[in-house]
């Protein structure tokens, strides 16, 4: 490999419009950069390599939307939380995970983290996103 | 997460004199509105200049921090335009924006300048219009008028917080952007195993404090205490905050608890410790060592990204001063959201682990307890004039470190202090600053 000036960002977008999500792994130690970047934040490795995640996730917080913590277009969402998500690959972000209202926070609260995957999402501006669905929802 | 070891500056760096306007609605009252920027920095730093007993002639360059200039200013160079106001023109600047941080980065940027030997004396100043724009206020391309600005709306200003926020993946994964309001309080209240319930409470008793503090501080913009507008309302405290006057607009967060966006600025003077019996002929005070800044940042998709950032920063200051939360005598927090003072203090060892709540909800945390935190008021009731914010914060500390509060005095003498900065989602800087004493 070698440093490339390259449209990672376009690249992420365009995979979602073919049903692919793609973060890229590192070389050098296998650390999961997800959203893709160029360079590893675990190890310091200068470059990554496309890598597609299997999509399985782990939900560790739950934070409920509230007045100002939401849009109207995220009305599309349906029911949905925000929190911190970890990865198969061990990546953590933080995330929408749908599925989730009040009463549903309640009794997952004490089973945390609960599993989850990512799915695609198309948001109203013309592109899609990653969001993640609660597995037993 | 990355780590930094930081170290030992050059030379000692004191900060001699500070300087501060009234935060305030500048349109809202004939006597401010139409004050511009060359004013109100130029007030703060004449201010500064007076309270070092130096005149513009001792100092060698100034750093400049205005959080959003084209929106708040319709300026590219906000730096350039205002140097004459405080008589230094023609001495070399420089502008930095780190938005809601950027006060704190001031001290770091100007310290930097002076410990590396290139200047003896700056100063380091920030402006914020955050409750007004140029007029007309339509869009930044519309040629202004000299001196007449416009409200800027809550709607128009939590607009332009998204240009806080990564546009490529952040601002469409959703999710960074909105946990600013809560997720420190659900990290609270699930890593410290307390209930909903009471991380409500311990969120309006910080609201509670910072009103008191604010009540005996002639430069915050709100100073009707709580106290008083229950009594008003006919209701008790408690029937007060957890009423509709205080409603819930986060999973956690009341109104009470979020920033009373303002305009303001402040400045101070960073002058090397050895140089300060030549360039300082008048000085005032005992100058207070800026020992060392801690820093990081993590972008918003980094969950628990603001204690993660102030995890790293305060053990960054700490390894090198060797101090602990214990050392601390005075406390303050950017809480635009209010969760941060609690979290940051703890984080600090400023409040003991899990028990900060019960200090903040006992007002201990008040300017009158034994652990003050955010003694001018905080954000929520000192207000919040984004980029002159963390050295509105600094004046506020020198002052009460040097015994100049005068009623709202805390009391302990303090000698040590931290300042721990937060903001542009999110820029973490952890200051720590102690009186040098004969």
């Amino acid at each position: 490999m070698s440093i490339k000036l390259e449209k990672v960002v376009e690249q992420f977008y365009l995979n979602l419009e073919e049903g692919k999500i793609m973060g890229r792994k590192c070389p050098k130690c296998g650390n999961v950069e997800f959203p893709p970047v160029y360079a590893c934040n675990a190890c310091g490795n200068l470059e990554t390599e496309w890598y597609e995640i299997s999509g399985k996730a782990k939900m560790h917080s739950i934070v409920m939307p509230a007045a100002l913590s939401s849009k109207p277009e995220y009305k599309n969402l349906g029911k949905f939380a925000y929190g911190e998500v970890e990865l198969e690959e061990g990546t953590r972000l933080n995330a929408v995970v749908r599925g989730i209202n009040k009463k549903k926070r309640t009794e997952l609260q004490d089973q945390l983290p609960v599993n989850c995957h990512a799915s695609i999402f198309q948001r109203e501006g013309g592109f899609k996103t990653v969001v993640f669905d609660l597995d037993e929802a | 997460m990355n780590q930094t070891k930081i170290n030992k500056y050059n030379r000692s760096v004191s900060i001699i004199g500070v300087g501060c306007t009234p935060f305030m609605y500048t349109v809202d009252n004939p006597e401010t509105d139409g004050l511009t920027e060359g004013e109100m920095f130029g007030y703060a730093a004449l201010k500064a200049m007076e309270d070092a007993g130096v005149n513009p002639q001792d100092v060698d360059y100034y750093f400049h921090g205005q959080a959003s200039p084209l929106n708040g200013s319709n300026y590219l160079t906000p730096n350039i335009q205002i140097g004459n106001w405080f008589g230094m023109k023609g001495k070399g600047s420089i502008h930095h924006s780190e938005a809601c941080c950027t006060g704190y980065l001031a001290i770091e940027q100007a310290v930097n300048a002076v410990a590396s030997g290139k200047y003896n004396c700056v100063l380091t100043g920030a402006v914020e219009f955050g409750d007004s724009t140029p007029s007309p206020a339509d869009s930044v391309e519309t040629p202004k008028h000299p001196y007449k600005r416009d409200k800027m709306t809550m709607d128009k200003f939590l607009k332009t917080t998204s240009w806080l926020y990564d546009r490529t993946y952040t601002r469409s994964l959703m999710a960074g952007q909105e946990l600013i309001y809560d997720d420190a309080a659900e990290w609270y209240v699930r890593t410290r195993g307390i209930t909903a319930e009471q991380m409500n409470d311990t969120l309006n008793w910080m609201c509670i404090n910072n009103r008191r503090n604010a009540s005996v501080n002639p430069l915050a913009i709100e100073r009707k205490t709580y106290e008083s507008l229950a009594e008003e309302a006919g209701m008790t405290l408690d029937e007060y905050m957890n009423s509709a006057f205080n409603p819930r607009m986060g999973d956690f967060l009341r109104a009470g608890g979020i920033e009373l966006k303002c305009d303001g600025a402040a400045a101070a003077i960073v002058c090397a410790t050895e140089m300060i019996p030549q360039i300082a002929k008048n000085l005032k005070h005992k100058p207070i060592e800026v020992l060392g800044i801690g820093s990081a940042a993590c972008e918003a998709t980094t969950p628990h990204f603001e204690v993660r950032a102030t995890e790293e920063a305060v053990r960054q200051v700490y390894e090198l001063t060797g101090l602990t939360g214990e050392d601390l005598d005075l406390f303050y927090a950017n809480d635009f959201i209010i969760t941060s003072h609690l979290v940051s203090a703890e984080i600090a060892g400023y409040l003991p682990y899990g028990e900060g709540w019960k200090y903040i909800c006992e007002g201990r945390t008040a300017w009158d307890g034994d652990r003050p935190i955010n003694s001018n008021g905080g954000r929520t009731s000192f207000g919040h004039a984004h980029a002159a914010s963390g050295l509105a914060d600094m004046y506020e500390c020198c002052k009460q470190i040097w015994g100049e509060c005068g009623d709202h005095q805390v009391k302990i003498q303090p000698k040590t202090a931290m300042l721990r900065g937060y903001g542009g989602a999110q820029n973490v800087a952890a200051v720590v600053v102690r009186r040098i004493d004969d």
